[in-house]
């Protein structure tokens, strides 16, 4: 019986040290009201300005076409445009190649087309004719446009100069098949099949659906990293830690208790932050809120491991601001915020997944948008990533279950 | 919580050397502390005195040598060890966003305090140190001294038994140097042990035993006044005489083991027990015709008192310098 007495002892005793550091942390950041309603109000604020100026509609590449003398194309700008509808605008057409170069070279175009001087005619000796494409553009993004516009120019191209050789041919077949050939219009014979195209997501594409919750993963991220890095550093350079070492506090206590007390404001950003996007944004929440909840907890978990690992590796709360930065940056360009994190090489992408953001990005977009997560091995890749740096910090730093190290002594003195 | 009578003494150092990348911080450490009383860790700063508290608090290793604190290795201590003692370090460490109470609460939760129990301790503890009124304002808001005396209320809040105290005094005007050794004794009044480390040498008064430490070592250990004795060779007599008088007069007079000339009319005179030989010295001048105006016992500073300990150390260690050398070579010397 005194044992069990003993140990309910011992369970109450490590409750409230845990409580303690909860309420501690809590404590701190509502004390700093300008903190708390960045950390409320930022997130929010950022996804409605991204709402707000960010119209998702790309504007066309401004484009010269090139017709040869000799060339039996049209000369009409209306023509062209209507060969890939919203992708060109069409400044001129013309046969002055060299001064098209230039103005490709000077930055005033972004497309050149030069299209066959006697197309039809080469098609019809059974020789292909060669259009050419130049752009001069150093953002990837709009080189795999360029490439696309190109790729539908060209295509429209081709089925212009087969719809010109089959009329032709269709002129000239017309005294030995009979007047019913002439019945086929040209244009049925050059592109004698149509496309009818659907998405099938239960929520059409919108720029501000689809980032919403990208951004938010990337804040709640930020948030969990940024706080509990600065909070261990600013006790460990203070002389707290020894203070925890001196009491009988374990490192589970007190890590259980710092997890515990961001869990709590991580839930309650999210809250309202949620509450905000999905009430005044009106970004779709198709799947449940108790999942939503689950995957923001997940992300919080594997987030205060990195903010735990930065903080046993930052000897300043200046420099662990600066790492907590650097992981927002890497979180930013390889995540698949910005990028599909398939577009990287594959060395790349486990660095990718390393990151709780990818996976809290793709979770939520996928809960949000398409109402389930599609990839599960996500959550369970979240909760991995926080049972290892969990782990890795409580190794590295032993509360009172282990002897100071040589590193912690060298901190103190310096 | 009060001390529980022990029948040994509660911190035990031995032989004890720590060194920081080849650099010997402390060299051959050796010192007890007995129950119930305040032991001041005394020196200059780099002396190596908050190395030492680290090490009696576990929170730092040493590299040879032997701890007891409450008859355990403070690197492996019990949860039972640790909920006796308390530390209060040098740095200001709490929470500049809590209250004063707050952080006393937060401090009290470290030791498993339930929440009823607390609010009666937190209490209490501001009480000591006299911070009952300003319990609602935040750290950041509490001027230094006041500052530090919430640290000292976080270290009482759960009542330890062993307090080791870091500088408490470092930075604070006089007068609230007074108050907080006040609230110091009051603790060892209420039978608690003390080990409080300052870098200023007359607060030694304050203690029951001093250890004077200088680079690292162990210079002295004793009462203050037994210091004082090392010092001088015995406690001192202040004597001035109505007209001019000479040391030799009361030279002869048993117990006296020195007398110097500080005026025409003023001795000092060094005497193994300043209460046996005070009527002598009077006899004396008495049956030399010299009238007494005024004898008092001489307390030297304890400026004065490390300043020559420091000092006779010094020349000690030079002596053993020079002998463990040998003797010169012959010829060496204007070769």
């Amino acid at each position: 019986m005194l044992e069990v007495g003993d140990l309910v002892q011992a369970i109450s005793h490590s409750i409230v040290r845990m409580a303690s550091f909860t309420g501690k942390e809590l404590r701190e950041v509502i004390r700093r009201p300008g903190v708390l309603l960045s950390l409320v109000l930022g997130p929010f604020l950022v996804m409605f300005l991204f709402g707000l100026g960010y119209s998702g509609f790309r504007a066309p590449f401004t484009t010269e076409i090139v017709v040869p003398t000799d060339s039996d194309f049209s000369r009409s700008v209306d023509d062209y445009e209507s060969l890939a509808p919203g992708r060109l605008n069409i400044t001129q057409v013309s046969d002055d190649r060299e001064g098209a170069e230039a103005r490709l070279q000077d930055g005033e175009l972004d497309l050149l087309v030069v299209v066959p001087a006697n197309s039809a005619a080469e098609l019809r000796e059974g020789r292909q004719t060669t259009i050419r494409v130049a752009w001069n553009q150093v953002d990837p993004v709009y080189d795999q446009l360029a490439i696309l516009a190109t790729q539908i120019l060209v295509s429209s191209l081709n089925a212009e100069i087969i719809e010109q050789a089959v009329a032709t041919g269709i002129t000239l077949a017309e005294g030995e098949l009979g007047p019913e050939v002439s019945s086929i219009p040209p244009g049925v014979i050059a592109r004698p099949t149509t496309a009818e195209t659907e998405n099938v997501a239960p929520t059409p594409p919108a720029v501000l659906n689809f980032f919403g919750p990208a951004v938010f993963a990337l804040v709640i991220q930020h948030l969990a990293i940024t706080l509990t890095a600065l909070s261990m550093v600013r006790e460990r350079l203070s002389g707290q830690m020894d203070r925890f070492r001196v009491a009988p506090v374990t490192s589970m206590e007190l890590l259980v208790g710092k997890y515990i007390a961001y869990a709590v404001l991580s839930l309650a950003v999210s809250a309202i932050v949620g509450v905000l996007l999905v009430g005044v944004l009106g970004i779709p929440l198709l799947g449940s809120i108790g999942m939503f909840v689950g995957i923001v907890m997940l992300l919080t978990f594997a987030s205060l491991g990195f903010g735990l690992l930065i903080s046993l590796i930052a000897d300043s709360e200046r420099q662990a601001v600066q790492l907590s930065m650097l992981m927002l940056l890497a979180s930013v360009f390889f995540s698949g915020f910005v990028l599909p994190v398939t577009d990287f090489a594959q060395w790349m992408q486990y660095i990718a997944y390393a990151l709780p953001v990818t996976h809290g990005i793709s979770a939520l977009q996928d809960l949000m948008l398409r109402g389930r997560v599609l990839d599960t091995w996500m959550l369970i890749a979240l909760f991995g990533i926080g049972v290892v740096l969990y782990v890795a910090r409580s190794c590295g730093y032993g509360v009172s279950s282990e002897p100071p190290t040589d590193r912690l002594s060298a901190e103190i003195r310096s | 919580m009060t001390a529980s009578p022990t029948s040994g003494p509660i911190v035990e150092v031995r032989n004890v050397t720590r060194a920081f990348d080849e650099r010997t911080v402390i060299d051959d450490l050796s010192f007890d502390v007995e129950p119930g009383i305040i032991l001041g860790l005394i020196g200059p700063s780099g002396s190596g005195k908050t190395t030492t508290v680290r090490m009696l608090t576990g929170t730092l290793g040493r590299t040879s040598g032997e701890i007891r604190v409450l008859g355990e290795d403070p690197i492996r201590f019990s949860r039972r060890a640790r909920g006796r003692i308390a530390y209060m370090p040098q740095l200001f460490s709490l929470y500049e966003d809590l209250s004063a109470q707050e952080n006393v609460g937060f401090v009290a939760a470290l030791y498993g305090i339930g929440p009823f129990k607390r609010r009666r301790l937190i209490r209490r503890a501001l009480e000591v140190v006299d911070l009952t009124d300003a319990r609602h304002r935040l750290a950041r808001d509490l001027s230094g001294g006041m500052q530090r005396r919430l640290e000292l209320a976080c270290a009482l809040v759960h009542s330890p038994d062993v307090l080791f105290i870091d500088e408490p005094t470092a930075g604070i005007d006089p007068m609230l140097r007074q108050s907080i050794w006040d609230e110091l004794r009051t603790l060892r009044n209420d039978g608690r042990t003390l080990l409080v480390t300052t870098q200023y040498v007359s607060e030694a008064e304050y203690c029951d035993r001093v250890a004077l430490i200088a680079d690292g070592e162990l210079v002295a250990l004793d009462t203050p006044d037994e210091l004082r004795k090392l010092v001088f060779g015995g406690e001192m007599l202040e004597v001035t005489t109505e007209r001019a008088v000479d040391a030799d007069v009361i030279g002869g007079v048993p117990g006296i083991t020195d007398v110097r000339q500080a005026g025409a009319r003023q001795l000092f005179v060094t005497t193994e027990n300043a209460a046996t030989t005070t009527p002598l010295v009077i006899e004396a001048l008495r049956q030399a015709g010299i009238g007494v105006i005024g004898l008092e016992e001489h307390q030297p500073t304890f400026d004065e008192v490390f300043t020559q300990l420091v000092e006779q150390r010094r020349a000690t260690r030079d002596q053993e310098v020079v002998r463990s050398q040998g003797p010169e070579p012959v010829g060496a010397r204007g070769g």
